[in-house]
């Protein structure tokens, strides 16, 4: 039987990885914010798997949302995106040296 | 299944404010397609018309008792409509001293407003939200809409880059809070604040998965607020976007933010106070040292104020440290206390900028006494503020939060917090010295109109009569808390 | 192990594997493509925890729509994926122990006797259907959250456009309101000139010209 902590540490690796992806796309927004999605991901599987072990619809809701607003969120990054290559002609984050950050 | 009573008017009558900002922003939105740039202004006056109107709505709030509403997601009380009517005043004059430097940088268009009442009404749904989903609907509208502000300017390279690395920060924030989110709610089997008070309070749960839990949400409420170690955003933010924009996302969302982080730790986990209250604590002295440290070298003015933002930040994070009402109030206080400082700060740059020219350098503040007295004074009011100098009402705020915290039994916290303010002072002290004893760079005439000039007069004033008088905002601070607890 | 968990470890597998490459890939397509993969088998998990509804939903739109709106981006950005790949490992030894910390905390947390021991739920009654109940809370009880959501929709929209709309300076449409408002003044100009030879103009620009030409040339020299 697969248990609740199975699908926990799942959801945690995902985690983790998405983590790690984030760390090492310095160069690269567009799969940063794929490392995004992964993050966001790891965190429906959690809810999905909460939802499922209390038995409550509550969890499934708010992935419902999630997903939605996951929706808009990349609409505008990849806007701002679009941007910002159109100013620059680049993705790379280290060529971002504008600002001192 | 389930059977709900269906809605009537009377249930919505808590939303009044939020369903009338809604409406006007779709009438603005749409009235704005039409418009010829010359007529822009009637966007702007329906703008500040809709914030009026809202304010008409929240009055009566005030005084009600706390009562949630839409099946128990929205909770209406005195310190969601102490916040909200501060957020009106807020948002009213950033538009005001935003005018003119929208319309010499191209800005000046029905999109900005319509996204700047989309963050408010953002704001304004996590302020009332009472459960999980609603504080993170309202934060990403809320944060959304701030993204695009900041890349509005779309022919600067600064701008886009800042929007970037705040989009990308702030998701990754948004993704931290809902995982902390998914563990609470994980254990506690809610998402609706008041029963998950009721039910920590009575169970005896694991401690460790709520801890780790904690630690995410922390973390991620930390981002949004912009506190070490989470701070890497604000500088680089504040000084890419344009001063309008900066003005906007330094004000208003500081005190949203604040309700946010009561509405959880508080309505939700006080339960969990010893926990949160160490994250808190840490984050609160990294804060303030690292920000009034840093703040030192910045020869930006905008970077500066950044950096002075992430200090008080931390400052304001001692009085929800204090994990009472006296505290939270204090909070409040401190909140309310530097959007005012914010906005006059922020305002006075936009004041003094032209087109093409920025006025966002230390140097551009040389001998402003002699351009112009009045502004300097002003000025100067809001360096003492932000300083912490009486009978300024930074003073006052500074004081009422250190006294929460010795109130506790922290007393060596707030001996680190008068340290680093004292090193604080010293950088807002600077800026007075170059305008007062500086010769001036700049000689061309200061343009702005009277309205923005006596806007900002009584943003100031209100500086020192607040800091002369502080005993009506407080009672209303810790009336708002005491009611809504 | 039963069937199911025969399922599980099957889609945790790939869904970790593709996560691994989308983080590591070279090609931004690339990478596109392996998050599409990891979200298949996500669905597939979501199946398993009998949330039917949200799985189809993160084929439908996330793959559908989101992920086509990546590829679309990334081909339309003239990005040069080797100049990107340059040093990707530098970051290694930072976020490889990072990483690792996370994963063997949240292994250790979230493993603990707590969510281990969670009772396995009771089964669902017959005829239940996942999306009729998600469909009667939805716009009931989290009706509020639906409009709200609905606002974050809006505001992207108006961002997106706000963002990346621009008309084109050289494309050329007609506008008949202003054709017709033509006037023959506006259009065309009666000039009077005078008669004068072809040749002598000619002449007359090209000698002091060319002159000067020599003479700076031999200055240089």
């Amino acid at each position: 039987m697969v248990t609740l902590s199975s699908y926990l540490i799942l959801g945690g690796l995902l985690f983790a990885l998405s983590v790690l992806g984030i760390f090492l796309n310095r160069r690269n927004v567009i799969i940063l914010l794929m490392a995004i999605e992964l993050m966001l991901l790891a965190v429906n599987l959690n809810f999905l798997a909460f939802a499922h072990y209390l038995g409550d619809l509550a969890g499934q809701v708010f992935v419902f949302f999630i997903l939605t607003v996951a929706a808009a969120e990349s609409a505008i990054g990849l806007a701002i995106l679009v941007v910002l290559f159109r100013n620059k002609r680049t993705v790379d984050v280290e060529e971002l040296d504008q600002l001192r950050g | 299944m389930i059977s709900l009573p269906p809605l009537a008017y009377a249930d919505l009558q808590p939303l009044l404010p939020e369903l009338f900002l809604l409406a006007m922003a779709g009438i603005i939105l749409l009235l704005d397609t039409a418009l010829s740039p010359a007529n822009r202004y009637v966007s702007y006056l329906l703008t500040l018309a809709t914030l009026a109107g809202c304010t008409w709505l929240t009055l009566p709030h005030l005084g009600a008792a706390p009562a949630t509403a839409l099946y128990g997601m929205f909770i209406e009380d005195p310190l969601a409509a102490v916040s909200k009517l501060v957020l009106y005043i807020a948002v009213a004059a950033t538009l005001t001293y935003a005018r003119d430097y929208l319309k010499e940088r191209n800005l000046y268009r029905g999109e900005f407003f319509v996204l700047a009442l989309f963050a408010l009404l953002g704001m304004m749904v996590m302020i009332s939200a009472y459960h999980f989903l609603m504080l993170y609907l309202g934060l990403e509208l809320m944060s959304l809409s701030l993204y695009a502000l900041v890349a509005l300017q779309r022919d600067s390279a600064a701008a886009s880059e800042a929007a970037m690395k705040y989009f990308v920060l702030g998701a990754i924030a948004s993704g931290m809070l809902l995982y902390g989110m998914s563990m609470i709610y994980g254990v506690t089997g809610t998402l609706y604040l008041g029963q998950m008070r009721s039910v920590l309070q009575m169970g005896a749960f694991p401690s460790l998965p709520l801890v780790f839990g904690l630690v995410f949400l922390v973390a991620g409420m930390a981002f949004k607020l912009g506190v070490v170690p989470f701070h890497m955003w604000v500088p680089d933010v504040y000084e890419g976007a344009p001063t309008a924009v900066t003005l906007f996302l330094g004000s208003a969302p500081k005190l949203a933010a604040l309700v946010f982080v009561l509405r959880v730790l508080v309505w939700g986990l006080e339960p969990l106070f010893i926990d949160w209250q160490q994250m808190l604590i840490v984050l609160a002295i990294l804060s303030m040292a690292i920000g009034n440290i840093t703040a030192i070298a910045q020869t930006n003015l905008k970077r500066m104020l950044a950096y002075s933002t992430i200090a008080h930040m931390g400052f304001m994070l001692l009085g929800v440290l204090a994990a009472d009402r006296v505290g939270y109030g204090a909070a409040l206080f401190y909140a309310i206390a530097y959007l005012i400082m914010s906005l006059a700060a922020f305002g006075m740059i936009l004041l003094l900028s032209r087109a093409g020219f920025e006025s966002d350098r230390l140097e551009d503040f040389k001998g402003l006494n002699a351009r112009s007295p009045w502004l300097a004074f002003l000025m100067l009011l809001t360096m003492f503020s932000m300083a912490g100098i009486p009978p300024t009402v930074g003073f006052y705020a500074k004081l009422a939060v250190l006294e929460a915290v010795v109130n506790q039994g922290y007393v060596w916290i707030a001996v680190a917090a008068v340290m680093f303010s004292l090193i604080g002072a010293f950088y807002y002290l600077r800026v007075v010295k170059l305008m007062y004893f500086d010769a001036p760079e700049q000689s061309s005439e200061i343009s702005a109109g009277a309205d923005v000039r006596l806007v900002l007069s009584v943003n100031g004033l209100a500086l020192l009569l607040l800091g002369i008088l502080p005993a009506p905002l407080m009672n209303l601070c810790l009336y708002a808390l005491k009611a809504s607890l | 192990m039963n069937f199911q968990a025969a399922l599980f470890y099957f889609f945790a597998a790939i869904l970790l594997g593709a996560g691994l490459r989308v983080i590591i890939a070279r090609n931004p397509v690339h990478a596109a493509l392996y998050l599409v993969l990891a979200f298949f088998s996500a669905a597939s998990l979501w199946m398993l925890l009998e949330a039917e509804f949200l799985a189809i939903v993160l084929v439908l739109v996330y793959v559908g729509a989101v992920m086509v709106l990546f590829l679309f981006v990334v081909m339309m950005l003239d990005i040069d994926p080797d100049r990107l790949r340059q040093n990707v490992w530098r970051y290694l030894p930072v976020a490889l122990p990072v990483a690792l910390l996370i994963a063997v905390e949240m292994v250790l947390i979230l493993g603990a006797r707590y969510f281990a021991a969670a009772p396995a739920p009771a089964p669902l009654p017959a005829g239940y259907s996942n999306t009729k109940a998600l469909g009667e809370v939805l716009y009931t009880q989290y009706v509020y959250a639906f409009e709200v959501a609905a606002v974050i929709l809006l505001a992207a929209i108006v961002a997106a456009i706000a963002l990346t709309m621009r008309r084109r300076k050289d494309s050329k449409y007609i506008d008949p309101a202003r054709q017709v408002r033509v006037h023959k003044e506006d259009r065309l100009r009666v000039l009077k000139m005078k008669v004068s030879r072809y040749g002598e103009e000619m002449h007359d620009h090209d000698a002091p010209h060319g002159g000067a030409d020599a003479a700076s040339s031999s200055g240089e020299r």
